[in-house]
């Protein structure tokens, strides 16, 4: 089944503990919502295939803990990475104010300078917010990464927030064909740099 | 044409040539080649502009034909041009095709890099027919003449208006004939070509009679011939100019005896003068018949009267350069199969015994001055470390290192081996002394990521110092079996620093940093456990530790628990930082000595005496109890290397996806977790999972307000939902988590384990290992100097060459396994760098170019010197008469001194007319006519080569033919004379 897939990519979910991120990456993978989720301990790992202009790409995900403690341990499973998603919360802003320590954390241990990093503010179907949609999206341009609001719970947004990255990932060059799995396929000749593959997420990276 | 007296042509008989099919066959073959290249009919291109054949782009492609059993390979050559406009004026069905317009074009002459063909007869498109590789050359003319109509044919036959060459004769002699046609228009090429120039055409008078001749056009009077000429002079002669660079003193290296500065430095430059000739070309490109006079007595033709100037520098093939010498060396050892002990001998590492007897004698050394390199060492401070242990097993014969050097190596690598004792104590700072400041240049060109772009170590550090020793006494000292010597004393030092609690000097402190190479990261991580060992050493020293404080320092207590406060990369290692980097942490033995809570100390309070508390929490008190929380010393995960992460990464991968695979991925990383909470309750007898959260995970504990039953506003707090989960990890290692101290946990981090096998890592590398570890540091090392190079030269096309460099060097050095051929590809470019700086600065001492020039005509000379780098060929802008013109007349006219001086065989004279004031010189030249040979006392040698071209626009064959353009190249060398003619003619009208 394999022998078709382009690529495989390593993506990161980080963010402050409790913002969702298992949730998130079950509702991508699973399609479920589990309110039962326990915290993360460590890292946690899950693969997905998914389909982007015909081109199949693995997705190896690492979802590290939030958990202060345990930040000792994920900086390491930054390494190789080609994508990120940073999440926080948008009914905790103090999850929203540790962003930039986040962004400090990923400058320090990713090892490549050219990593997709996406913005995405989780729970929106919650009716506490305290970060307004507008602040996110000045926190994505000032720092050139992707965004998107989503709510694992409700699946909004989900989907097209990882499908978003790889394209991503995929239109940059030398971010993945260096990976070792890639068997240099070419993708087709020129992919359209502005259409998203589908709607909702603002692609506020320099062009 | 070509005589036909090679005796070898016999053994080309072809009698299938003569067959009618055959030879239709081969015809068909040549138009369906042109066919598909579709070179059919009139094609309308732009305008020539002028230089574009050497600022153009020039494409090529070729096919296979035979001719019976002998293959030709046809090859389609042109500029690339932007299609011309078709507005309708192809109309014009007489126009005569593009070759031949352009015969007359003079946008183009005497191109700067072009096919022969293009030089010779101007053309922009052409086809060549060749004999295939490995195929005789056509010699015989009447095989000469049997191609040749067959192209014809072909050409006739389908309308291609495409000139196409046949090339006979050997091929070195360049010897082509050709044609091309059009409407009722047909050219001819022919070439002729001797070994010497005959006297009657050794002039521009003679050449014009024959083209004349040639032409045989009946007008009278005849349009005039246009003339273009260009001699080109030589120059070899170097001698005023030594070559600038000094090639290093191999021997004082080989002595050892220069000291450790020298060892941080990579040899540059060329050993020879890597620009071996200046060519000048004096161009004459617009001369009408009449105007000049040339001729066997006498010329008009002096260079500098010439209107232009070009000058092309040949490079020397080779050019020895130290630096990439020093690289592909380096590179070469990874070839080498065998290990440290293959090539030193097994004993070497076992007898410890002899040890002590030969220390005394080491020391005796050590005091000689020659063993002293660096100026500021108190000798006697020398004894600490490694030092003790370097010359001991081998007698100093049969080791590949003498010890003086292996001293001065070490010396380099450790220079804190020779510091004061008192100094020891002091936290490691992880820099070296910067000697006399030499480094604050480099530092400025080391961009501040490279060493991540190229996965090397940070400039200077031990990791770095260590690549540039070992390629150093690889190169020097003995190859694989020095590096093998050095590597082995190497690994001593670091097993000595690891039994004796010193930690290793150059290094950062901290984790191993995984944008480096692995081998730092390997060094990074053995430091890590000196660290702990000296912690855990100190701590069994002390009494009391817990007053000491503790490695998190509360940096989960809520208020400091933010990132700001803490510089980005520093925050999670504060272990590191000395002051704060133990804690207690004692091995089994040690728990037994530790006194034990007794019974009355149990009952009196009525719980568990608290243990291993760090600080009581600014806020919280525990739930059931008005006790303050207190954050309890925790133990720290241990560091980890890239390759030991993967595998780690890889086992939880392997997990799976399952819950089941998720569940034991946790439980796998929850160690840590078991020993926070088991200190945790060791801090806080009595405490709930609620005070661990409420610590540990604040957000997990839920507080809201609520209204009770009497009406009053209550804060109740609660686990979150997911922290309620029965059977959820937490709650399964809290219930499991026994009250202990972390000291007397089982260690998270096993220094000693961790310590063994980075030791047993780094005793089992071979010299090839090293090669592939180190690779990146030295490729960083010549980098930066070729940066530093080149701030001293100031080429704009060398930094551009180094920044595509570096981005290569970034792909290929951060893949796991580089692909061998493309590292020597890496390799090669970077010493390609090194040729042009190489060349720059022999081309800048030729010129006379000093650093501290300064003028507008400097700066011309400068410029001028700097594109002779990047271009085939340099114009002089007003030639002979400008500043840079100047200069290359001195540089003519001294050599022409030399040679005139020599030939009378007096030295002194020589010197003499070097030390001539020259500027009579200049003013002389008007009344002594070069002639065409060259006199002596000249300031310029007789042309090298001389190349003339006469075109002109006459009817042929008749006079009332249509007028066509008619075109001779003529090319006069000492051994070599080339008439290349192509002569039109009309074929309606004769
Ligand atoms: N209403 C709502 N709740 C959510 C959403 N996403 C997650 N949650 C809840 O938020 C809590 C934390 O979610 P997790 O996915 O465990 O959070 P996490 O980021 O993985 O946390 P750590 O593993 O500790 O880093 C859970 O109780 C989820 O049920 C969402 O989109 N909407
Ligand atoms: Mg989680």
């Amino acid at each position: 089944m394999d022998d078709d897939v382009l690529t495989t990519l390593k993506i990161l979910i980080i963010g402050e503990s409790g913002v969702g991120k298992s949730s998130l990456l079950l509702r991508f993978t699973d399609d479920t919502f589990d309110p039962d989720q326990a915290a993360t301990i460590g890292v946690d790992f899950k693969v997905k295939t998914i389909a982007i202009d015909g081109n199949r790409a693995k997705l190896a995900i690492w979802d590290t803990a939030g958990q202060e403690r345990f930040r000792t341990l994920t900086p390491s499973y930054y390494r190789g990475a080609q994508g990120v998603i940073l999440v926080y919360d948008v009914t905790k802003r103090d999850t929203f104010s540790k962003l930039d320590n986040w962004l400090n954390e990923l400058e320090t241990y990713c090892t490549r300078n050219d990593l997709v990093k996406m913005l995405v503010g989780n729970k929106i179907d919650k009716d506490s917010r305290e970060v307004d949609r507008n602040e996110g999206l000045k926190f994505a341009r000032k720092h050139s990464m992707l965004f998107i609001e989503a709510s694992a719970k409700t699946r909004d947004g989900v989907q097209c927030a990882f499908e978003e990255l790889v394209e991503k990932i995929l239109q940059t060059p030398g971010l993945w064909e260096s990976s070792i799995q890639g068997q240099g396929v070419r993708l087709s000749e020129e992919p359209e740099a502005a259409r998203g593959a589908c709607g909702g997420v603002e692609t506020v990276m320099l062009p | 044409m070509a005589a036909d007296s090679d005796p070898e042509s016999e053994v080309f008989e072809i009698t299938d040539f003569t067959t009618a099919s055959e030879w239709e066959r081969f015809v068909s073959r040549v138009e369906e080649v042109l066919n598909d290249w579709k070179l059919v009919g009139q094609d309308s291109k732009n305008p020539l502009q002028k230089g574009e054949f050497n600022s153009g782009v020039w494409e090529e492609k070729s096919q296979e034909i035979s001719f019976a059993d002998f293959r030709f390979s046809v090859t389609h050559i042109y500029l690339k041009q932007e299609a011309a406009p078709s507005d309708g004026k192809d109309a014009e069905e007489d126009a005569v095709p593009v070759a031949m317009q352009d015969l007359l074009c003079m946008k183009n002459d005497f191109p700067p890099r072009a096919h022969c063909l293009v030089r010779w007869y101007g053309v922009r498109e052409f086809v060549v027919i060749s004999p295939g590789v490995n195929c005789e050359a056509i010699i015989s003319e009447s095989k000469c003449n049997l191609l040749l109509s067959s192209v014809s044919i072909s050409l006739a036959n389908i309308g291609c208006q495409v000139p196409v060459f046949v090339q006979i004769q050997q091929k070195w002699r360049r010897m082509y004939a050709g044609e091309c046609q059009g409407p009722g228009v047909r050219t001819d090429f022919q070439i002729v070509h001797l070994r010497r120039v005959p006297s009657q055409y050794n002039h521009l008078s003679g050449l014009l009679d024959i083209f004349k001749s040639k032409i045989g056009c009946g007008l009278t009077p005849l349009p005039p011939v246009s003339i273009a000429i260009r001699f080109t002079y030589v120059l070899q002669d170097w001698q005023q100019c030594s070559w600038p660079q000094q090639p290093p003193d191999f021997d004082a290296l080989l002595s050892g005896e220069v000291g450790g500065v020298e060892f941080g430095k990579l040899p540059f430059g060329a050993c020879e003068d890597p620009v071996s000739e200046l060519h000048l070309s004096a161009t004459w490109p617009h001369l009408t018949e009449g105007i000049v006079v040339d001729n066997d007595v006498y010329s008009d033709l002096d260079p500098l009267q010439a209107p232009q100037w070009s000058v092309r520098v040949r490079k020397a093939e080779n050019p020895q350069c130290l630096l990439g010498e020093f690289l592909s060396e380096f590179f070469k050892l990874c070839l080498h199969k065998e290990s440290t002990e293959d090539l030193l001998g097994k004993s070497s590492l076992e007898d410890e015994a002899k040890d002590n007897s030969d220390i005394s004698h080491a020391l005796s050394k050590l005091t000689e001055p020659t063993a002293v390199p660096l100026p500021k060492l108190s000798v006697s401070n020398m004894v600490h470390s490694a030092r003790k242990r370097i010359r001991r097993h081998r007698r100093a014969d049969e080791s590949p290192l003498s010890s003086d050097l292996l001293n001065s190596i070490l010396l380099y690598l450790f220079p804190d081996a020779a510091e004061d004792k008192q100094s020891e104590g002091t936290p490691n700072k992880g820099v070296y002394p910067n000697l006399e400041g030499q480094l604050t240049l480099k530092k400025e060109l080391d961009d501040a990521n490279l060493f991540s772009q190229l996965k090397s170590a940070p400039l200077d550090s031990l990791t770095y110092r260590l690549a540039l020793c070992i390629c150093l006494v690889n190169f020097y000292h003995g190859g694989a079996r020095g590096v093998a010597h050095l590597w082995q004393e190497f690994v001593l030092e670091m097993r000595y620093r690891w039994e004796n609690n010193f930690l290793i000097h150059g290094l950062d402190g901290g984790p191993p940093d995984l944008r480096c190479c692995l081998l730092h990261q390997k060094l990074q991580m053995l430091n890590c456990c000196i660290e702990r060992k000296r912690a855990r050493d100190d701590g069994r020293k002390g009494t009391g530790v817990e007053k000491k404080g503790g490695c998190e320092n509360g940096r989960l207590a809520p208020q400091s628990a933010s990132l700001t406060s803490a510089s980005p990369g520093k925050s999670w290692e504060s272990w590191s930082d000395s002051e704060e980097e133990f804690f207690e942490c004692l091995s089994d033995t040690d728990e037994l000595k530790e006194v034990q809570p007794t019974e009355q100390e149990r009952s009196a309070s009525g719980r568990t005496k608290p243990e291993g508390r760090l600080q009581p929490h600014d806020k919280l008190t525990l739930l059931n109890s008005d006790e303050p929380l207190y954050i309890p010393i925790t133990q720290e995960p241990g560091p980890m290397t890239e390759d030991a992460l993967e595998e780690q990464s890889e086992v939880l991968a392997k997990l799976g996806t399952s819950a089941e695979g998720a569940h034991l991925r946790a439980r796998m990383q929850s160690a840590c977790l078991l020993s926070d909470m088991e200190s945790f309750k060791a801090a806080n007898p009595g405490c709930l999972l609620e005070d661990f959260v409420r610590w540990y995970s604040p957000r997990d504990y839920v507080e809201e307000e609520v209204t009770d039953e009497n009406g009053q506003t209550v804060v109740r707090g609660d686990l979150s939902t997911r922290m309620k989960i029965p059977g959820n990890m937490w709650v399964e290692a809290w219930e499991t988590a026994k009250a202990t101290p972390a000291r007397r946990q089982r260690r998270l981090f096993d220094d000693t384990k961790e310590a063994e096998k980075v030791l047993h890592y780094l005793a089992v590398q071979k010299p090839s290992d090293l090669t592939r570890h180190l690779l990146s540091c030295v490729i960083h090392a010549a980098i930066l100097k070729e940066k530093e190079e080149e701030v001293a030269e100031d080429i704009p096309s060398v930094r551009r060459s180094i920044q595509q460099l570096v981005s290569l060097a970034g792909k290929l050095l951060h893949h796991p396994s580089p692909d061998y051929k493309k590292l020597e590809d890496l390799i090669s470019q970077v010493a390609g760098v090194e040729a042009v700086i190489a060349h720059a600065r022999s081309l800048k001492a030729k010129f006379g170019l000093g650093k501290n020039d300064t003028g507008e005509e400097v700066e011309g000379l400068r410029r001028f010197v700097i594109s002779l780098l990047d271009e085939p060929e340099v114009s002089v802008i007003d030639a002979g008469r400008s500043y840079v013109g100047s200069i290359i007349h001195k540089l003519f006219v001294s050599a022409q001194r030399l040679a005139d001086s020599s030939d009378e065989g007096i030295l002194g004279e020589m010197e003499a007319a070097l030390l001539a004031p020259m500027e009579d010189e200049v003013g002389r030249t008007d009344d002594r006519k070069a002639t065409a040979g060259g006199a002596v006392g000249a300031d310029f040698p007789p042309p090298a080569g001389r190349e003339i071209l006469l075109r002109t626009c006459v009817p042929r064959p008749a006079p009332y033919s249509k007028p066509l353009p008619q075109r001779l190249f003529c090319v006069l060398m000492k051994e070599d004379f080339r008439l290349a003619g192509a002569f039109s003619s009309d074929t309606s009208f004769f």
